[in-house]
């Protein structure tokens, strides 16, 4: 392909004997300044990985769960536990049904730890719900690993609202 | 192939004739534009997507582009020559320099498409943190015009600093046995993995060429011929050892010179023998891999942002940032995913001692995550539904299309790419749904210096967040973590019930029903809370110097030529252009999305 280059100095070639003792001391100086940490291509990706956490020894929840908000055939419920640690990407997970002693339908939504915090709060959304319906449930809540947190709540309730209409629990976080 | 001659010469016959005008719907006649490539413009919008200056933005933006191109070719000429020494052979002493220069002039290289009228750099430019540099786009058609006006993409044009960092992308294996997470790769929808160069960063750089929506080269084999006829090839082949003894079929250039979508599915229309097809991709992973330097340079990601200064006790931040860095790490609980690297949460009476000196916090977890956005009906892709000039079709699915992100992908689905590790991931698809990248807070707030803000009343620098640009300040972006599940409605955008503002007190029905993150929805922050937390995103703009303080050290931010916005409120920033969404059941999601197996569960996407 025959297109015009622009010129530029020649950068093939052997250096002279002073070139290479220069070379040699400016070799020393970036090794040197590679050992302190000050090059660009550090392990940095790996630093920025942090492996799980410790798994806690015992998880309590420290708010019960409550109803947040409700409407259309949408309801969220929302509680407090302790840090559970382990993975950081965790599942809130509801068990609930219209019959108290037949939960048979599992809700489950993704949140992710801050490692940073004591307590996590855990919000799960549970959708197909009918209009005007006692719904009972329970609470727990595991890792995306599939590990259980091994913390489950009392059996509670809602009612959901009337088509149109919408129930919100003014809760206010920590 | 009669066809493929026909269409190679068309389009020959019209780059004869030059530049054609074309009068566009939804401009006046008084305002019809030239359209800076040979072939007429493809404009297969209604009234109104089209922001109706831009054409001339699109040419403001390529004079920019020009202006940087010209910086990077006067270093080139400044560059203390690096000379091959030693075993492994190494370019001493100037490698660093000559790989990052070569990274500049191939991004910012406008020959790198097929009209010659578009750079990496046309939807990236450095005043806007490296994403959009157009602000009518960023409020209308979100997706940027490709070489081929006005052909255009589906998503928000990703800020690439600091993607140098991220990993190949990888499912952790303890988690295989549950619901699976995903960590690195680099695009919204992690479509490039980085499992070839061990880059996700320098396989991102491999995409946009070939994309028919973006700089549309019809075959990578283009680049290798559009290097070969730089002025800057000397330093490629000096970078890479290469030489471009290619031998290049006659019709290469036409080749070259004709969009993508023109030769059907074939990925490879320039005919090469295998060793020469072997050197072509050579070359173009190197391209790739330059681009990558060049990101990951000080030219792009240099950690100089008030914060990093703060972290170094060069900067004390002010009452406001420092309420927003607590409320980041605390209340708001930002720093779930967008890590800062350094902090804990403080009881009463602690004190933070952490440091970052080791750590150079990116605020991204690399991971994905489904935040409930709302289908964004401005997107350009879904108009895109009708042929172009030469025969090629974006979008077939029109309005049907739904955008699953990281689902799509797993599941090798249109608009994405090929899933490289499918045969075990896959499976994943249904959990993956909806899901786009966590990005890295670091300069979501940069702006040009003359309008040095993106929140209204300005004077401001309109950009957009969040994949489908669906947002449009950084006010709104905290207000929807912070309320999306106290103000949801069953609607879709543009129908919000009377009474209500949408993105104040509406938040529309996610385009994706599954996987919803519920990190965030109701975190209960007050106005002044979100705004604090805005005014601490703020502090993570690179450029900021302690001893000059008022300007910006950031390269290349001094190249914005356009003009600031200014009036209104970020609550409401840019809500005039709100159009009414679509039927979702007249224009149900096209099978060769939602149909294809594993399907979308729990629920089916609308």
């Amino acid at each position: 392909m025959g297109a015009a280059r622009d010129s530029h100095p020649p950068t093939a070639g052997f250096p002279t004997e002073l070139e290479v003792y220069s070379m040699n001391r400016l070799i020393l100086k970036l090794v040197i300044i590679a050992a302190a940490g000050s090059l660009p291509f550090s392990n940095s990706i790996v630093a920025q990985i942090l492996p799980p956490q410790k798994r806690a020894e015992h998880v309590e929840i420290t708010k019960e769960p409550e109803l947040e908000i409700a409407y259309d055939d949408t309801a969220i419920v929302r509680w407090t536990s302790t840090n559970p640690g382990g993975d950081d990407e965790h599942f809130a997970v509801a068990h609930f049904g219209t019959d108290p002693n037949d939960l048979n339908q599992i809700a489950k939504s993704h949140i992710r730890l801050n490692r940073g915090h004591a307590e996590t709060i855990f919000r799960v959304r549970m959708q197909g719900l009918k209009s005007q319906t006692t719904y009972y449930y329970k609470v727990s809540s595991m890792g995306a690993d599939g590990e259980v947190d091994g913390v489950e709540s009392p059996i509670n309730h809602f009612t959901t609202p009337a088509p149109g209409e919408r129930i919100t629990a003014s809760l206010q976080p920590k | 192939m009669r066809r493929h001659t026909s269409i190679l010469a068309t389009t020959s016959l019209v780059a004869v004739l030059g530049i054609v005008s074309v009068p566009l719907a939804g401009f006046t006649e008084a305002r019809a534009q030239q359209v800076d490539q040979p072939l007429p413009a493809y404009n297969p919008y209604p009234t109104g997507i089209l922001p109706p200056d831009l054409v001339p933005e699109l040419l403001r933006v390529r004079r920019e582009v020009q202006t940087v191109f010209g910086r990077y070719l006067a270093e080139w000429k400044a560059l203390t020559p690096p000379t091959l020494t030693g075993q492994p052979p190494t370019l001493f002493p100037s490698g660093y320099d000559a790989q990052r220069i070569l990274g500049g002039l191939l991004n910012y290289d406008e020959n790198m498409s097929p009209f010659r009228n578009e750079a990496c750099a046309s939807c990236h430019m450095p005043y806007a943190g490296f994403s959009g540099p157009i602000p009518s786009v960023n409020l209308t058609m979100v997706a940027y015009p490709g070489t081929f006006r006005f052909r255009a993409g589906k998503r928000v044009a990703q800020r690439y600093p600091y993607t140098f960092r991220f990993p190949v992308l990888h499912l952790n294996s303890r988690r295989a046995g549950g619901v699976g997470k995903f960590t690195g790769g680099a695009f919204w929808d992690g479509r490039s993995t980085g499992y070839k160069l061990q880059s996700a960063d320098a396989e991102q750089a491999q995409h946009p060429p070939v994309d028919t929506q973006e700089m549309g080269f019809p075959d990578t084999a283009c680049i290798a011929l559009r290097i070969s006829q730089a002025g800057y090839r000397p330093l490629f082949e000096t970078v890479w050892g290469v030489d471009f003894d290619i031998n290049f079929p006659g019709n290469a250039e036409q080749i070259c010179s004709t969009p993508g979508g023109a030769f059907g599915t074939g990925a490879t229309p320039i005919s090469l023998s295998p060793v020469d097809r072997t050197k072509a991709n050579n070359i173009y992973d190197h391209w790739g891999q330059s681009i990558s330097f060049l990101e990951g340079s000080n030219d792009v990601s240099p950690f100089t942002s008030k914060f990093d200064a703060f972290l170094v006790g060069n900067y004390t931040l002010t009452a406001d940032e420092a309420a927003g860095r607590a409320l980041f790490d605390g209340k708001g609980n930002c720093n779930s995913c967008h890590l800062d690297g350094v902090s804990t949460k403080l009881t009463s009476g602690q004190t933070d001692t952490g440091t970052d000196n080791e750590t150079e916090p990116l605020f991204t977890c690399f991971a994905y995550t489904n935040l409930g956005l709302p289908l964004n009906p401005r997107v350009a892709i879904f108009y895109q539904s009708t042929p172009d000039g030469v025969g090629f079709t974006p979008n077939p699915d029109g309005f049907r299309f739904r955008d699953l992100g990281f689902g799509t992908f797993l599941r090798s689905g249109p608009g994405s790419a090929p899933n490289p590790n499918a045969i075990n991931w896959l499976s994943f698809a249904p959990t993956s749904d909806g899901q786009m990248q966590t990005s890295t807070v670091r300069n979501v707030a940069m702006a040009p210096p003359q309008c040095p803000t993106t929140e209204a009343p300005g004077p401001y620098f309109q950009k957009e967040f969040f994949h489908n640009g669906y947002i449009k300040s950084l006010k709104q972006l905290v207000h929807f973590y912070n309320t999306r599940d106290v103000f949801p409605f069953n609607v879709t955008s543009g129908h919000c019930p009377a009474g209500t503002t949408e993105k104040v007190d509406c938040w529309p029905m996610p385009e994706v029903p599954n996987n919803l993150d519920h990190t965030i929805g109701k975190l209960g922050l007050t106005d002044q809370e979100e705004n604090q937390i805005v005014a601490f995103m703020q502090t993570l703009t690179d450029g900021f110097n302690p001893a000059n303080p008022t300007v910006s050290t950031y390269k290349n931010i001094d190249t914005f030529t356009g003009q600031c916005m200014t009036g209104g409120n970020a609550s409401t920033q840019g809500n005039q252009t709100i159009i009414p969404t679509f039927s979702l059941t007249q224009f149900p999601c096209a099978t060769d999305v939602c149909s294809v197996a594993p399907v979308p569960a729990p629920s089916a996407v609308p």
